[in-house]
């Protein structure tokens, strides 16, 4: 498709082109990156290693209203996304891109699920390669790697002085045609460049895990002692699961004020004790021996079994952001080994 | 400071005398500035124990965590106590479970572990980037000696170590079985100029901070998890019957629970800052706790976890305390 | 679906009757429900161990096995026990209240593969309500199979459910039906007392050309099967449900897998041929 060069100047005039698009881009608070829909173009930042919460949140909120009533009638009125909202997404990572394939087929799965699918349709996703891998990142063991392009639809090179743009799919010739004039041609010593920074970026990835054979063996543990040496200081807090770009378990609850109702639904998380408990009091997973088994269990056995693929594209936010070092590459390796 | 040998030593004797069921200590992690909490049950797993200024988390929080499912019938409930490696800090989250009756004293078995202060990941990888490789670091008189990446540095300890460190007041645990190393000498005050600082904002000025702060909340709970005081079988914002908090993350039940949560530590924070730390979201989560302990401290002259045999504060009622409070 | 582009939009239903089933603090009521647009029938289809989720707007909705047989034309009927929040707030509806029905949802009993076969169900308490479309369909389609044998089972007398139904089966010469109690201070109780897997052994059916259902507690299902090996029941012999907790009912929400299934949408009807490798079934 197209090659196209950005100076880093001329970016905050690229996001002001893309007037037509709601443009969502990594924005910095302190020492955390999020991202955030871009007003301001001077807030958007590309100089990050990755977001402290991965981009699902702009498919899958942590709230989001499924649909408003009156308590007092029966009429429902749905909040889907509207076909209208056209957005841009910029500077994912490809690790993050990697996981909408996976949560795709999730959301995909024979009742589709409208509100996230209207907002995956309706969005340009452009990443940004990776030119230094964090040091718990391991994408490349997942099948993915710092310039993967599934599902973007083009990506960004940083290349010093300028971005390179590559565009991958029909969809983003929308958003190069908006951009104007803060776009310039780009060709083949641009493109040789961007290789070379992919081909740099993917030795510095140290961490690894060879993931044949887990999904077979993960179910035959399932009474292992070995869940309890991590389970025994897990915390039970929801970070390695809410932070996780694959992790999409929600909740579903009305809420009331006065007459007016919604019924939403919210990030949930299996880390939690309520999330299995039933009305009875019985908890089939009661302690968090079972809660930290089903969570690995899910994402390298379960999912695969039923979807085709391991849940997990190996960002490393569970093991960064773990207060207790609970390390998904140590817990695989040591399913290996018992 | 303790020699590991000494403490692992210490620790193999006690599993093996069939006393404890589990021991609670740290172990080295698999990468980064910050070591792991273990749980051991077995004399053969001491050797992994590990104490130096990588040893951050708060050992005391795992004792109220652990799990205990019902007795099967005819099998007895294992009554052996639980043995838990403490620092300073950590060893007020021991004494305030005492004091409010969360367990009692023949229940654990302290190891008291004198303490020169531990590091702050977030400091230390402003200074020195990611360790790939588990780091080594040792807290001295005049500095933290960190091996990171296959160098051996000293750096200043104010540049390093955590806040609550810089502002300790207990580095030699409060209470203890097995004292474990020699006493370290107090080298820092905590004037809550912090607080102090903060308190002169307009209350729109602070208002503004706390909207911007609590709008990132996750609601994660690693927080309320993390705190060696927030042991309730069954909180309050998880509560699903009935419901007191709405699971929707907003500003408004963001700021419910966090001012909640501040509350319900309001003379019973020990100060380990753990929720600070485990926040990943970077909420100053400390700033209100602080706020909370100044008032306790200047209104009732109270300091939770010094003293087992104190009362808990809202337990405790004296005709002299202060009108104001009382709204 | 009130839309089929949107499986998260509940049909409105209204009340038309409702009753107990059982007294106490955990009793079961029973509400037999209409579409408020008639015109749902029109695509409205269920089978027999489909579920719905029921719901109350502004308190929320769960997950309930629909147990009116599609035989059973123009109303659906839930039998409900007070349990939880969403079971408190439908047990103060009455008839002329709405409630909220998404669904059909999820698998069913595979009815059809079972022609010409011997079917035994086998419940305790409220699990005879997944059972009952299946009695109710077979009943209906006589000609199709062989002998229905109906086994249920409750803590007391009081307990048990849809009585003036058993009563009925108690009296027809082409169904087999023997009820228990688990504990009997009553003279007048001429059925067995003892617990259903009991039932079960005193009963003894042949395996031959049989099926055997079972819902109930899962502490009962768990003797039950055991007992069915032990009469020589073959695991892909041997049906059942399983419940967790659901939110979403679509497969979406992830709370009710057992291993790599989700209950809401792989189930809740299980083979025990599926169950048996997947120990978190039965956890």
């Amino acid at each position: 498709m197209g090659d196209y060069k950005i100076l880093k100047e001329k970016v905050p005039d690229f996001i002001k082109a893309l007037d037509k698009f709601e443009v969502f881009a990594p924005v910095k608070k302190g020492d955390t990156v999020r991202f955030e829909k871009i007003d301001d173009p001077s807030r958007a930042t590309l100089d990050f290693s990755n977001t402290n919460v991965p981009p699902k949140e702009l498919m899958f909120p942590e709230t989001e209203t499924l649909f408003r009533y009156r308590v007092v009638s029966t009429e429902i009125e749905p909040k889907v996304p509207s076909d209208e909202e056209k957005r841009v997404v910029l500077g994912i990572r490809p690790c993050d891109a990697m996981a909408f394939s996976i949560v795709d087929r999730l959301f995909g799965w024979d009742f589709p699920d409208p509100y996230y699918q209207k907002r995956r349709e309706n969005s340009i996703l452009v990443g940004l390669a990776c030119a230094e891998p964090c040091s718990n990142c391991f994408c490349t063991s997942l099948g993915g790697g710092p310039a993967n392009e599934e599902p973007l639809d083009a990506i960004l090179y940083d290349l010093g002085e300028f971005y390179y743009l590559k565009t991958i799919t029909d969809k983003s010739e929308a958003f190069v045609s908006s951009a104007g004039d803060a776009l310039e041609s780009a060709g083949d010593s641009e493109r040789a460049q961007a290789t070379e920074l992919a081909g740099s970026a993917e030795k510095k990835i140290k961490r690894t895990i060879k993931t044949e054979g887990i999904p077979e063996k993960l179910p035959s543990l399932y009474d292992h002692e070995f869940w309890t040496q991590y389970s025994n200081r897990c915390l039970g807090c929801g970070i390695c699961t809410f932070l996780c770009p694959t992790c999409h378990c929600f909740d579903i609850q009305d809420e009331i004020e006065a007459f007016d109702g919604r019924r939403a639904r919210m990030w949930d998380t299996c880390m939690f004790a309520e999330y299995t408990l039933h009305a009875s009091g019985h908890n089939p997973r009661p302690t968090r021996k079972e809660r930290t088994r089903n969570r690995i269990s899910h994402k390298y056995s379960y999912f695969p079994t039923k979807f085709g693929v391991i849940a997990c594209v190996g960002c490393g936010r569970c093991i960064n952001f773990c207060p207790v070092n609970i390390d998904i590459i140590d817990v695989l390796q040591k399913s290996k080994e018992v | 400071m303790v020699d590991e040998n000494v403490l692992r030593d210490k620790a193999k004797e006690i599993l093996s005398s069939g006393e404890v069921r589990r021991l609670i200590g740290w172990k080295r992690g698999t990468y980064g500035y910050e070591a792991a909490p273990c749980v051991i049950t077995d004399a053969s797993q001491a050797d992994d124990l590990i104490f130096d200024a990588t040893c951050v988390q708060n050992p005391a929080s795992f004792i109220t965590l652990e799990e205990k499912l019902p007795v099967p019938r005819g099998q007895q409930p294992d009554t052996r106590k639980i043995a838990v490696m403490v620092k300073g800090c950590d060893s007020r989250a021991v004494v305030q479970h005492l004091v409010e009756k969360a367990y009692i004293r023949d229940d654990v078995v302290i190891l008291g572990i004198p303490c020169r202060g531990v590091i702050d990941r977030r400091k230390a990888e402003k200074i020195f980037g990611e360790a790939p490789q588990p780091v080594l670091a040792v807290a001295e008189k005049d500095g933290v000696v960190i091996r990171v990446n296959g160098e051996e540095k000293k750096v200043s300890r104010e540049e390093i170590l955590a806040d609550k460190c810089l502002r300790c007041r207990y580095p030699n645990p409060v209470i203890s079985d097995y004292p474990l190393g020699d006493e370290v000498e107090k080298w820092a005050d905590d004037d809550f100029s912090d607080v102090s600082e903060f308190e002169k904002e307009s209350p729109e000025e602070k208002w503004a901070f706390w909207e911007e702060e609590f709008s990132k909340c996750i609601r994660c709970y690693a927080c309320r998890n993390v705190c060696p005081m927030c042991y309730c079988v069954e909180c309050i914002v998880t509560k699903l019957k009935p419901q007191w908090t709405r699971r929707s993350t907003d500003l408004s039940e963001n700021t419910v629970y966090h001012i909640q949560r501040a509350w319900h530590l309001a003379g019973r924070c020990i100060e380990c800052m753990e929720c600070q730390r485990v926040c990943p979201m970077d909420i100053p989560i400390m700033t209100l706790n602080r706020k909370l302990t100044k008032d306790v401290k200047e209104l009732f002259d109270y300091e939770p976890g010094v003293d087992a045999e104190a009362q808990p504060l809202l337990a405790s009622y004296n005709p002299q305390d202060p009108e104001e409070y009382i709204m | 679906m009130m839309d089929d582009s949107n499986p998260y939009l509940p049909y409105i239903a209204k009340i038309e009757e409702t009753w107990y089933e059982t007294p106490g603090d955990r009793c079961i009521k029973t509400f037999k429900v209409n579409f408020a647009d008639e015109k749902v029938w029109e695509t409205w289809s269920h089978k027999p161990g489909q579920c719905a989720m029921v719901g109350r707007l502004g308190v929320g909705e769960s997950m309930f096995c629909i147990s009116s047989s599609p035989t059973e034309k123009d109303y659906l009927r839930f039998s409900i026990m007070k349990m939880g929040k969403v079971t408190n707030a439908l047990h103060e509806l009455e008839a002329g209240d709405y409630i909220t029905v998404r669904g059909p949802l999820g698998n069913w009993f595979p009815l059809e593969e079972w022609e010409g076969k011997n079917i035994v169900t086998i419940g305790g308490g409220i699990g005879q309500a997944p059972l009952r479309p299946v009695i109710n369909y077979i009943r209906a389609n006589k000609e199709k199979y062989r002998n229905l044998t109906v086994l249920y089972g409750a803590r007391t007398r009081d307990d048990l459910c849809f009585q003036p139904e058993l009563q009925c089966f108690l009296e027809e010469e082409e169904t087999t039906c023997r009820l228990s109690v688990d504990v009997c201070e009553d003279k007048d109780w001429e059925h067995f007392v003892g617990f259903v897997p009991d039932l079960l052994m005193e009963v003894s059916p042949s395996p031959e050309n049989t099926i055997a259902v079972t819902c109930g507690p899962p502490i009962m299902i768990k003797f039950v099967i055991q007992n069915l090996e032990k009469l020589g029941f073959k695991p892909d012999q041997i049906y059942t449900t399983l419940e967790n907790r659901m939110k979403c009912g679509i497969g979406k929400c992830g709370r009710c897998n057992v291993g790599h299934l989700y209950v809401c949408k792989d189930g809740p009807v299980f083979s025990y041929e599926t169950l048996k490798d997947i120990p978190e079934a039965f956890a």
